[in-house]
């Protein structure tokens, strides 16, 4: 029997500092690691313990993989102390992930907030690999302000590839900033969208995507057609230690991602 | 069904001993808890349930996640409100993917209850104070013996191999039977005056904010003591050791419970926590694994440092 607690040694290969306090991990795992956009890894750091996180890399890529990191925590701090060749280890695929199929021929709205960006970049680059399957492909981005966006250089090759790039930032105290002032909410402004034939998915801080679904549900997109990335305490990642309940549902095991329509009545959702 | 007289069911127990390790509910004062039996012990299977549940013989509440050496168990003297919590356990720790380390090879020895624990309140559940499936060897405790039903193959296969000790069950042993579970249903029954909840009516009212739980939540103090002792709680921790992961058991009523790194945490009330553990009992457990989260043992109300009555608080929930 295959020990589901057991990790899957990886090297780390290079460490990238996105924003102050977020860093992004290159792995190479010790053999191949198939993934699904939105599926996530317990990221172990031995004898220190684990933290769950989304791969920011394109799920097409099975040698290496990426994970952004916020340093947010106990383990996060220990995370952001890694260097080149140190090894770690991963613990997955686990959870659902996004389901592509129901996105074919759709419009693609991805609202994402701060380092909520990490699994959306995931989603971003698998959507844009295979481009001609979906419709057309929106980012609208928010972060608090310019020194905090993350994969700051990869949104003008992002959008040379077919994605349309919307940004804000909360606000702008040193330097210049071009793009939109104001929450993420305040790029719908203006922006002409077909929600009839559209999904969105959303993940960024809590208090983001409660007011991002807000919107959203205001611009008429139905509760079934947005998908959220839904952070929750995930300790085992299986659907068995409890910590992850949300509701009835397990996020480590009947989400991470989760449509609107499933989780709405669900009390403290946005906690 | 098989008939043991008691003057031979030491000898029996004794002979299992060979080849698995052997518990048995050890009274002491007006109550009784799990022992290992040695040679020489000698236990009745009279009464009613231990203090602690059966699950921390399928895993531990703090256990290093590696291989283990270790012979087979048999556990006399399990009652219906265990095997209830075990086979939620088993919905979850089995299920795909499967945990390796939870227990597969320990025997369930069950046996009927003869009284009740004054917070007992399995009837008021629509449940009998006995196990009625998940047993390998059901054991009804009558004046001189016991009668004894088998529930699985191995179960067969232990009555088929001590023929010697056992007798063909009589009508007079078919009829004690009846009689004594009878009188146990009535105990039961009478001590929580005959009520029977109404179990979707509960499940429709706990999920929604309720006076009666922030009337029932004042006294709690967070302690765990509740789902320490129940048999159908199965919440861990899954912790880094030197070599290999420790899970330690884990509680929906502690404060860090649902918190996450950058200090969210989705139950940071009290009152939320003290609902989390109705909403999974008797609503997430039965829509998602069929099952309910509780046994009606009472556990949870003899271990309550606030003096909360469980059992009040459910029916106080449904009438509201």
């Amino acid at each position: 029997m295959t020990d589901p607690y057991k990790t899957l040694k990886a090297e780390v290969i290079r460490v990238t500092d996105e924003t102050s306090n977020i860093k992004s991990f290159l792995l190479k795992p010790a053999q191949k690691f198939s993934f699904k956009t939105g599926q996530f890894v317990q990221f172990t750091v031995p004898g220190i313990g684990e933290a769950p996180f989304t791969p920011s890399s394109s799920h097409f890529k099975k040698d290496e993989i990426e994970i952004t990191i916020m340093k947010a925590g106990r383990v996060t701090s220990k995370i952001h102390e890694l260097k080149p060749k140190d090894v770690i280890g991963i613990r997955g695929p686990l959870g659902k992930g996004y389901p592509l199929e129901e996105f074919e021929g759709k419009e693609i709205l991805i609202l994402g907030g701060g380092v909520g960006m990490a699994p959306l970049r995931c989603l971003l680059l698998s959507l844009l690999e295979e481009k001609d399957k979906y419709g057309r492909l929106l980012l609208l981005y928010g972060s608090k302000t310019p020194g905090d966006i993350v994969y700051a250089g990869q949104f003008a090759d992002w959008e040379k590839r077919g994605a349309e790039i919307y940004r804000s930032v909360d606000r702008c105290d040193t330097g210049e900033w071009k793009e939109k002032k104001g929450v993420v909410t305040c790029l719908f402004e203006g922006l002409k969208l077909n929600p009839d034939n559209g999904v969105a998915v959303v993940c960024g801080p809590p208090i983001m995507m409660k007011f991002g679904t807000m919107k959203l549900l205001e611009v008429g997109y139905k509760p079934e057609n947005i998908y959220l990335s839904m952070e929750k305490n995930m300790s085992c990642g299986i659907g068995k230690c409890g910590h992850c309940a949300c509701g009835k549902y397990f996020a480590c095991k009947d989400g991470p991602v989760f449509k609107y329509s499933v989780v709405k009545d669900i009390e403290g959702i946005w906690d | 069904m098989k008939f043991i007289d008691k003057k031979d069911f030491m000898g029996f127990v004794s002979a299992l001993s060979a080849d698995a390790d052997i518990f048995y509910p050890k009274v002491s004062a007006d109550t009784s808890d799990w022992a290992k039996w040695q040679t020489g012990d000698k236990f009745s299977l009279d009464g009613h349930r231990t203090i602690l549940p059966v699950k921390y013989f399928f895993y531990s509440p703090q256990e290093n996640l590696r291989a283990k050496k270790r012979r087979p168990a048999i556990i006399f003297g399990a009652r219906g409100c265990d095997t209830r919590g075990l086979e939620l356990l088993k919905k979850i720790y089995l299920d795909d993917p499967e945990d390796p380390y939870f227990r597969k090879d320990i025997l369930m020895f069950t046996a009927d209850c003869t009284s009740a624990h004054p917070d007992c309140f399995c009837s008021a559940l629509g449940e009998r104070p006995r196990a009625e499936k998940d047993f390998d060897l059901n054991f009804s405790p009558l004046g001189d013996g016991y009668l004894i039903e088998a529930g699985s193959e191995k179960g067969k296969e232990i009555l088929r191999k001590n023929s010697e000790r056992l007798e063909d069950a009589s009508e007079t042993h078919k009829k004690e039977l009846l009689n004594m579970r009878a009188a146990t249903e009535k105990t039961v029954n009478g001590q929580n005056n005959g009520v029977t909840l109404d179990m979707q009516k509960l499940k429709e009212k706990i999920e929604t904010r309720n006076a009666a739980f922030e009337n029932y939540g004042k006294t709690c103090v967070s302690c765990s003591a509740c789902t320490t002792v129940c048999p159908a709680c199965f919440c861990f921790f899954l912790s880094e050791g030197a070599e290999n992961k420790i899970r330690y058991a884990d509680s929906c009523q502690l404060p860090g419970y649902a918190r996450v790194a950058g200090g969210g945490n989705p139950k940071k009330e009290l009152i939320s926590r003290f609902m989390h553990r109705f909403g999974c009992k008797f609503s997430w457990r039965p829509s998602m694994h069929n099952n309910l989260g509780c046994t009606g043992c009472g556990r949870c109300i003899a271990g309550c440092q606030g003096k909360i009555n469980f059992k009040e608080a459910l029916i106080a929930v449904s009438k509201s």
